[in-house]
């Protein structure tokens, strides 16, 4: 198989990165699911599909990128203007929980 | 008295100066000039929307300043509403007598009014001198002709777009003392306008928002004294309230409600939990003038649904305080749900009532909270005198002969909920919407949502202004069509349940009572309604459009009785408590009279 279609096939199909190898732990996946139960939902996100003003994780509408390293960015950094501020290095396990977020959010995501 | 003048509000230039305008496309040296080539950007810009009219013509409005006589005395004088609550004991009944069950099939539309936003629409209007104040989602104050709904003034607060609310733009009314009408906003700021003109006369700076704080409710006024407390619990604030000087703006005192080191309460939370244990005051108090006592109350202690953190009772979260109105000292304290791990913030709508209570005169103060029970207490000491459900689904706790609730195991979250718990976080009842006390029939009407919930615990993270409520209630009930809610008519004597008038959505709009036998109040529907207070038969209703979530009150000018509700509801709340999502948002006030 060509370079480039290597490229491009890894590209189409995902990021392959830390959230991709912790879909294959269900530890990770658990702990993802608690930071995620804990601290973006209550009166927040949501695992309903319904109309709300605060976007739904679990489709394939992305309003600051659906990569893996952008969901990463966004829950890092936050989104200007809004009330969702980034976590920074502040998960108990630093990157690695944001890495567990990440992947909580791909296990559940619908088909696109 | 109708000259509207706008005004441009220096923080508007600003913006526009600093980026409010569209920026123009750099132009590169190859194209054409465009038609304002060499003309100010900002220059060229359309001029920033007004967001506040004045009113010059003053004819009309000579009743003087509202006096301390006056609030105390309240809406006893009919053609007046101005306290949140009606009166300092927070009763909301009105005096009117032609407001009776024979009658109110007559009631016609007089006028409406657009508030032109989205979001809930809490209001509770404030009348007086012939002018109603309303207020709206996102801090709009409208002045308007009582009779007629004419405009006469108008501020729209900018707002900034971080805002940090939980749980919707709300507000729920102004306070009116002297020639000031006080309304506090969501992002934590009191401002104060002339009752007449609308000129802005100061505004103070309550907390940093960005910190997790709002404020929503209604000012309450003692004296020379505007008492306001914030919102914030789901960003584990440090909760209070304040006094300020209706004057000038300067703060008199803060009342923390949670401890600091070292300070009686610290002891009930675990480790520095204190230190962002939420515990909010964002509900409107109570005041008696005949001790000078001051009533407020508490919401939930932070993080909300995973008290594994914070162990302990959680003192003076989902507290009745009693306080000296003057320094802001606690005189004593009641502790409705300690260690609460359901979000049953404590801080429904309290009632200042006179009974005989087992043979005995008692001064009380009662309330049916959140957590699903009506709680009778003396209110010259704290004492408990009884608790009992007012719901027809609790099961999280009993109440033991002290007031302290005994809690079924199975209701603390788990990471795994299965069991179903009834109440669910919004109640009951809530402090979003008001209750109303027939003194005739020693009753209290409040509105109630019937739903269980299955309650999850997670991992919390406290970041200072990012949500921290670590868990998330199930709305089980809601997506299984089984939510539904009550206006309920309980006795105040014995807690006792007299009647339930049912609806098939949560019931979660404020209480009117009138001297006639009336109960007004509204439905997520979109209907006004109005029930019979001796038996809670439907006499009248009236389809105003979106969802009810405001505070009813009535008044009488020139002979005509009139009744104020609000329409306009919160498509995502009504999602979360089995509302109907389907109907469009938007405020709007329906005024209705009899002559």
């Amino acid at each position: 198989m060509p370079l480039v279609a290597v490229v491009v096939l890894l590209t189409a199909c995902g990021d392959s990165g830390p959230a991709d190898r912790m879909l294959q732990q269900p530890e990770d996946l658990k702990r993802g699911r608690n930071l995620f139960v804990g601290s973006c939902m209550g009166y927040c996100h949501s695992m309903q599909d319904a109309k709300k003003d605060i976007p739904y994780l679990f489709d394939c509408e992305w309003l600051h990128g659906g990569s893996d390293d952008q969901i990463f960015t966004t829950i890092t950094n936050g989104v200007e203007g809004t009330k969702m501020l980034g976590v920074g290095n502040k998960l108990p396990e630093g990157s690695t929980d944001t890495w567990r977020l990440v992947a909580f959010l791909k296990s559940e995501r619908r088909p696109c | 008295m109708n000259l509207l003048r706008p005004v441009m509000l220096s923080l508007c230039l600003l913006l526009t100066v600093q980026g409010c305008s569209d920026p123009q496309p750099a132009s590169s040296p190859s194209e054409p000039s465009s038609p304002t080539a060499g003309v100010d950007p900002v220059e060229a810009a359309a001029p920033p929307l007004p967001t506040h009219w004045t009113n010059e013509d003053l004819s009309g409005m000579d009743a003087g300043p509202v006096s301390p006589s006056m609030l105390v005395a309240g809406n006893r004088v009919a053609n007046r509403w101005i306290q949140y609550g009606g009166d300092y004991a927070n009763h909301r009944h009105s005096p009117i007598t032609r407001l009776t069950p024979e009658a109110v099939p007559n009631l016609r539309v007089a006028w409406a009014f657009p508030t032109g936003t989205l979001g809930q629409f809490e209001v509770s209007p404030v009348v007086y001198d012939g002018v109603m104040y309303v207020t709206s989602s996102y801090n709009r104050l409208f002045a308007l002709a009582a009779t007629t709904g004419e405009l006469i003034w108008r501020y729209d607060h900018a707002q900034p777009d971080d805002l940090r609310i939980c749980c919707g733009p709300i507000n729920r009314g102004v306070a009116i003392s002297g020639d000031s009408v006080l309304m506090a906003t969501l992002d934590a700021r009191l401002l104060a306008f002339h009752r007449k003109t609308g000129q802005l006369l100061w505004d103070t700076t309550i907390a940093d928002y960005r910190a997790g704080f709002s404020t929503t409710s209604a000012p309450l006024i003692v004296k020379n004294l505007a008492i306001i407390g914030v919102a914030g619990g789901e960003y584990g604030v440090r909760g209070f309230f304040d006094a300020y000087d209706i004057n000038d703006g300067q703060r008199v005192w803060r009342h923390y409600t949670l401890p600091a080191a070292g300070q009686p309460g610290e002891e009930t939370w675990s480790g520095d939990s204190y230190l962002r244990g939420g515990s909010p005051a964002w509900t409107t108090g109570a005041y008696d003038p005949e001790t000078d006592t001051l009533y407020w109350t508490t919401g939930n202690p932070a993080p909300d649904w995973n008290g594994d953190a914070r162990m302990g009772d959680n003192l003076f979260s989902n507290s009745l305080i009693a306080l000296n109105p003057d320094t802001g000292e606690r005189l004593w304290h009641f502790q409705f749900t300690p260690h609460d791990v359901w979000d049953y913030d404590g801080n429904s709508h309290i009632f200042l009532v006179d009974i005989t209570y087992q043979g005995r005169a008692v001064k009380a103060v009662v309330q049916a909270n959140r957590n699903g029970f009506f709680y009778i207490l003396d209110r010259s000491n704290g004492e408990f005198l009884s608790a009992s459900s007012y719901l027809e689904q609790v099961n999280w706790a009993s109440i033991d002969d002290k007031g302290r609730p005994e809690v079924d195991a199975a209701a603390y979250p788990t990471e795994e909920p299965s069991h179903r718990v009834c109440p669910g976080n919004i109640g009951g009842t809530n402090g979003a919407w008001s209750g109303a006390y027939s003194p005739d029939l020693k009753t209290v009407f409040v509105s109630s949502v019937e739903a269980c919930q299955l309650f999850q615990k997670g991992i919390s993270v406290y970041i200072e202004g990012n949500s921290f409520m670590g868990g998330a209630p199930q709305p089980s009930d809601t997506v299984s069509g089984r939510a539904y809610g009550n206006l309920s008519a309980i006795d105040v004597q014995t807690g006792a349940v007299k009647w339930r008038y049912r609806d098939d959505q949560p019931m979660m709009a404020g209480t009117l009572s009138t001297a006639g036998g009336v109960v007004f109040s509204g439905n997520l529907n979109g209907y006004a309604l109005a029930l019979d207070a001796a038996d809670g038969k439907l006499l009248w209703k009236f389809k105003m459009g979106g969802g009810v979530r405001s505070q009813p009150i009535a008044y009488e000018i020139d002979g005509t009785a009139y009744v104020a509700i609000g329409s306009g509801s919160w498509a995502s709340f009504e999602t979360f408590t089995g509302g109907p999502a389907n109907i469009p948002e938007g405020g709007h006030l329906f005024v209705f009279a009899i002559p």
